[in-house]
C-alpha cells in the first residue's frame, strides 16, 4: 500500500514533467511512424507490382525488424550522433515491415476478379492501384499500423541510452537509481500509451473493414 | 492518401526544424550540453557544472543523462553533441588506443597523462587534472563473509572462489587488460560464474544473496550501504580511475569564464564527499540538483 | 582487407565466449518458447469450450496488456519482484509470447467447420478423442504460424535479458557498447539476426510441410 501510495504521490508531484516526456514520447513515436508510412507504402506497392522484388524488399524489410534495439541504436548514433532524430530514424525501421507486409499482403489479397472489372471499365494500372487495389488494402494497412505502434512505444523506452528523452527516462534512471517508483511511473503511462494505440488503431481496422464490406 | 503524404512532409520538415534547434540562454549567452553516463557521480558532477556556470555567467548548461557507458559520452563529443563530461583516467586502456600508442599501467599519474595526451588529441578537448575522487573497479564481498573467513586480500578470496558467484557490469568480463581474463592472470583463480548485469542491479543482488562478489566502484555508496567490504587489491592489479571534467577546446577558448569554473573543481571534491552526495541521490531517493545545490552552498561555492 | 583480417581475429579470440553467448541466448529463448506453448495451447483449447465471452475477452485483453509493456520496463518491473538473472527475464520474456499463441490457436480451433465436429459426434468420437484426433491436427498450421511469429521476437527481445543479468548475446553487445568494440557489437547483432532468420526458415518449412498433410 506504501508503494502504491509513494508512487501516485510521486506522479502528481511530477506531473508536468510526466506529460512533457509522454507528450515527447508520442511526438517520436508518431514522426518514426509518419516516415515509415511515407516509405513504407510505396515499397509495399512496388513489392506487390513487381514480384520478383518482393522477396528482396520484404526480407530486407524484415533483417531491419531483427536488429536488436540496443544494437540498433548504437549503430545508429556511430552515423547519426545522439538525440531526437537518431531516435525516430530508430523507430522507421522498426515499423517499416508491418507496414510494408501488410501493403503487399493487402493489394495482393484484392480479388482478381474485382481487378478484371475495373480493367475492363478501361482503367489505367495506376488508377486501378490508386481506386481500387490500394483502397482495398487499406484494412491490411491498418492492422500493420496497429503492431507498428505497440512496437515503436516500446522501442522508443530506450530513448535516454541515446540521448533521446522521453517516458525511458524514468524507467532507466529508475533502474539505475534502484527507485521502482521512477520505474512504474515511465512504465505505467508507457503502457498506456500503447494501449490507447493499440485500441484506437483497432477501432480505425474495424472501421476500415465495415467501410469496405 | 493524401493526407498520408501531408502529414509525412510535415513530419520530415519539423525534424530538419528540430535538428537545426536553437542555442541561446534566456540571459543572452550560450546553452551548452554536458553528457552523463548511467552511473551517479557523473550526473552530479553536471549539476555541479551546471550550478556554477548558470551563476557566475550568463551561460546555461543542459544535461542529458543515461548515456550507456563513457563510449557514447566520448562520441558525444566528437561529434560536438556534447560540451563537457566527466571522464575516468583509467578508460584510456579501453580499446580506444593501439597497443603501440598507450602504455598500460597502475599508477595514476602515468594513466592520467596519457589519458590527457591520447583523448585530448583525439577529441580535440581537455582533460582537466583530477576532480579529486577516485571511482575504479574493485572487487567487494559481503562485511560479515570477509570477516567470518579471514579475507582482506583479493589474494584471500581465493581459496572461496569457485563456490562465488559474480556479479559484475556487461562489459568487465571482455574487457582485455583491467577485466575478468586479466584478473584471472594476475591472481590466479576464478569464480564458479561470472554475470554481467546493469551496475544498480549488482548491488541489489549481492545484498540479495543472488551474487556472493561484486565488481564494485569504490565511489558508490551502496558500499557502506549494504555492508560490503573492498578487498585490498594486493597483486596492483586494477588501473585508476580518477574521475577529470573534460571540456572541448573549441568551447574554453572561446568562453574563458567557463574554462575558469572548469580550472576551480580541480582537486576539489574527494572521494568521500561523492560517496556521501551518492548516498543521498541512490540511497536516499533525493534530487541530483538538489544535493548538488546543497553541496556547493556548503563549500561555499555559490551563495 | 584489413578489416577482414582484425575481424577474423576478434573471432580467434573470442570464440569461446561468443558460443558461450549463444548457447545462453538459445536457452532462454527455448524455455520460454516450451513454457509459452505448455501454457497457451492448453489454455486457448480450454477457452473454445468456455461459454463466458466475458472471461474469455478478459483473459485476451490481460495477455494483450503484457504483450504492450515496453520490454526494458517489464524486465525493470520483474526485478523486484523476482531478483536478477534467468528466471525473471524467461518470466517476462513468457508474457510477451502468449498472446501470439493464445490467439493463433484459439483461432486454429475456432476456424475448424463445425460439421466436421458435429460428424466426429455423429461417429462417437468422446471430447477427447476429437479433441486429440481432429481439432488439434486442423489447427496445427495455426499454431505453428503462431510460435514461428513468437520464436523470431523473442530471439530479438533475449538481447535486452543481458540488462538484467540473464546473460545471451545482449551481454556481448552491451559489452561492446562499454568497451567501445564495434566487432562486438557487430557480432551479437549478427548472431541474433542469424539464429532468428534460421529458426524462422525451419518453422516455415515445418509450417508447411503440416499445412500439406
Amino acid at each position: 500500500m506504501d508503494f502504491i501510495t509513494g508512487l501516485t504521490q510521486y506522479m502528481i508531484e511530477n506531473r508536468s514533467e510526466l506529460l512533457a516526456l509522454t507528450i515527447e514520447h508520442i511526438v517520436m513515436v508518431a514522426y518514426g511512424m509518419a516516415l515509415a508510412l511515407l516509405v513504407g507504402i510505396p515499397l509495399g506497392i512496388i513489392a506487390a507490382r513487381y514480384q520478383k522484388l518482393a522477396p528482396i524488399i520484404i526480407s530486407a524489410t524484415n533483417i531491419l525488424q531483427l536488429i536488436p534495439s540496443l544494437a540498433m541504436l548504437a549503430i545508429l548514433t556511430l552515423y547519426m550522433g545522439l538525440g531526437f532524430q537518431t531516435m525516430v530514424i530508430g523507430l522507421f525501421f522498426y515499423s517499416l515491415m508491418p507496414i510494408v507486409r501488410n501493403t503487399y499482403v493487402g493489394i495482393k489479397e484484392v480479388d482478381d476478379s474485382v481487378i478484371e472489372a475495373g480493367r475492363g471499365s478501361g482503367m489505367t494500372p495506376l488508377q486501378l492501384l490508386g481506386k481500387i487495389q490500394f483502397p482495398l488494402s487499406i484494412p491490411f494497412l491498418m492492422a500493420g499500423l496497429r503492431v507498428a505502434s505497440v512496437i515503436a512505444v516500446a522501442v522508443a523506452c530506450l530513448g535516454p541510452y541515446i540521448g533521446a528523452e522521453a517516458l525511458g527516462k524514468e524507467i532507466i534512471s529508475g533502474i539505475s537509481l534502484q527507485s521502482d517508483v521512477k520505474i512504474y511511473a515511465g512504465a505505467i503511462p508507457a503502457t498506456l500509451l500503447a494501449l490507447i494505440a493499440d485500441f484506437m488503431l483497432g477501432k480505425l481496422e474495424t472501421r476500415s473493414k465495415q467501410r469496405m464490406a | 492518401m493524401k493526407r498520408f503524404i501531408n502529414s509525412s512532409v510535415f513530419a520530415l520538415l519539423i525534424i530538419l526544424l528540430a535538428a537545426c534547434g536553437t542555442s541561446a540562454s534566456s540571459e543572452g549567452g550560450e546553452v551548452f550540453e554536458y553528457g552523463a553516463q548511467k552511473n551517479t557521480d557523473p550526473k552530479i558532477m553536471g549539476q555541479i557544472l551546471k550550478l556554477l556556470v548558470e551563476d557566475q555567467t550568463d551561460h546555461e548548461v543542459n544535461i542529458t543523462e543515461d548515456m550507456p557507458a563513457s563510449p557514447q559520452v566520448m562520441g558525444g563529443i566528437d561529434r560536438g553533441d556534447f560540451d563537457f563530461a566527466t571522464l575516468y583516467s583509467g578508460e584510456v586502456y579501453n580499446n580506444h588506443f593501439d597497443e603501440d600508442q598507450v602504455e598500460y599501467s597502475t599508477d595514476p599519474e602515468a594513466t592520467l597523462e596519457q589519458a590527457q595526451e591520447l583523448f585530448g588529441e583525439r577529441y580535440d578537448m581537455k582533460w582537466y587534472d583530477s576532480i579529486g575522487f577516485i571511482n575504479q573497479y574493485s572487487i567487494a564481498v559481503k562485511e560479515d563473509f570477509a570477516a567470518d573467513n579471514n579475507i582482506t586480500t583479493m589474494t584471500d578470496l581465493g581459496e572461496y572462489a569457485n563456490n562465488m558467484i559474480l556479479g559484475t557490469d556487461n562489459s568487465w568480463i571482455e574487457r582485455d587488460n583491467d577485466g575478468y581474463e586479466g584478473y584471472q592472470e594476475a591472481y590466479g583463480y576464478s569464480f564458479e560464474e561470472a554475470r554481467g548485469m546493469d551496475v544498480a542491479l549488482m548491488y541489489e543482488g549481492i545484498a540479495n544473496d543472488e551474487l556472493d562478489v561484486v565488481t564494485a566502484y569504490t565511489v558508490d555508496p551502496q558500499i557502506i550501504e549494504y555492508d560490503l567490504k573492498i578487498l585490498e587489491d594486493d597483486q596492483k592489479f586494477f588501473p585508476p580511475y580518477e574521475a577529470s571534467l573534460v571540456a572541448r577546446n573549441e568551447v574554453i577558448d572561446e568562453y574563458p569564464e567557463v574554462a575558469d569554473i572548469l580550472d576551480s573543481l580541480v582537486g576539489s571534491i574527494s572521494t568521500e564527499e561523492m560517496t556521501q552526495m551518492m548516498h543521498e541521490v541512490d540511497i536516499n531517493k533525493r534530487d541530483a540538483a538538489e544535493v548538488a545545490k546543497e553541496f556547493a552552498t556548503e563549500k561555499g561555492w555559490i551563495e | 582487407m584489413e578489416f577482414i583480417t582484425d575481424y577474423v581475429m576478434f573471432w580467434q579470440d573470442e570464440y569461446q565466449s561468443i558460443m558461450t553467448y549463444t548457447s545462453e541466448h538459445l536457452l532462454i529463448s527455448f524455455v520460454v518458447i516450451v513454457l509459452s506453448i505448455l501454457v497457451t495451447v492448453p489454455l486457448a483449447v480450454y477457452m473454445t469450450k468456455m461459454k463466458n465471452d466475458k472471461i474469455k475477452s478478459l483473459i485476451f485483453n490481460i495477455a494483450n496488456i503484457f504483450q504492450t509493456i515496453p520490454t526494458i520496463a517489464l524486465l525493470a518491473i520483474m526485478i523486484p519482484l523476482l531478483g536478477i538473472g534467468f528466471a525473471p527475464a524467461v518470466t517476462a520474456l513468457f508474457l510477451y509470447a502468449l498472446l501470439p499463441l493464445l490467439r493463433n490457436t484459439y483461432t486454429g480451433i475456432k476456424s475448424i467447420d463445425p460439421s466436421i465436429v458435429e460428424a466426429a459426434k455423429g461417429m462417437g468420437f468422446t471430447t477427447m478423442g476429437r479433441l486429440f484426433k481432429i481439432e488439434l491436427p486442423a489447427a496445427l498450421p495455426y499454431v505453428m504460424s503462431g510460435i514461428r511469429v513468437t520464436t523470431v521476437y523473442i530471439i530479438s527481445w533475449t538481447t535486452l535479458a543481458a540488462l538484467i543479468g540473464a546473460g545471451g548475446l545482449g551481454d556481448l553487445i552491451l559489452a561492446g557498447i562499454g568497451y567501445n568494440d564495434q566487432y562486438m557489437i557487430f557480432t551479437g547483432t549478427l548472431l541474433a539476426i542469424v539464429i532468428a532468420l534460421l529458426l524462422d526458415l525451419a518453422f516455415g518449412k515445418l509450417e508447411k510441410k503440416y499445412t500439406n498433410a
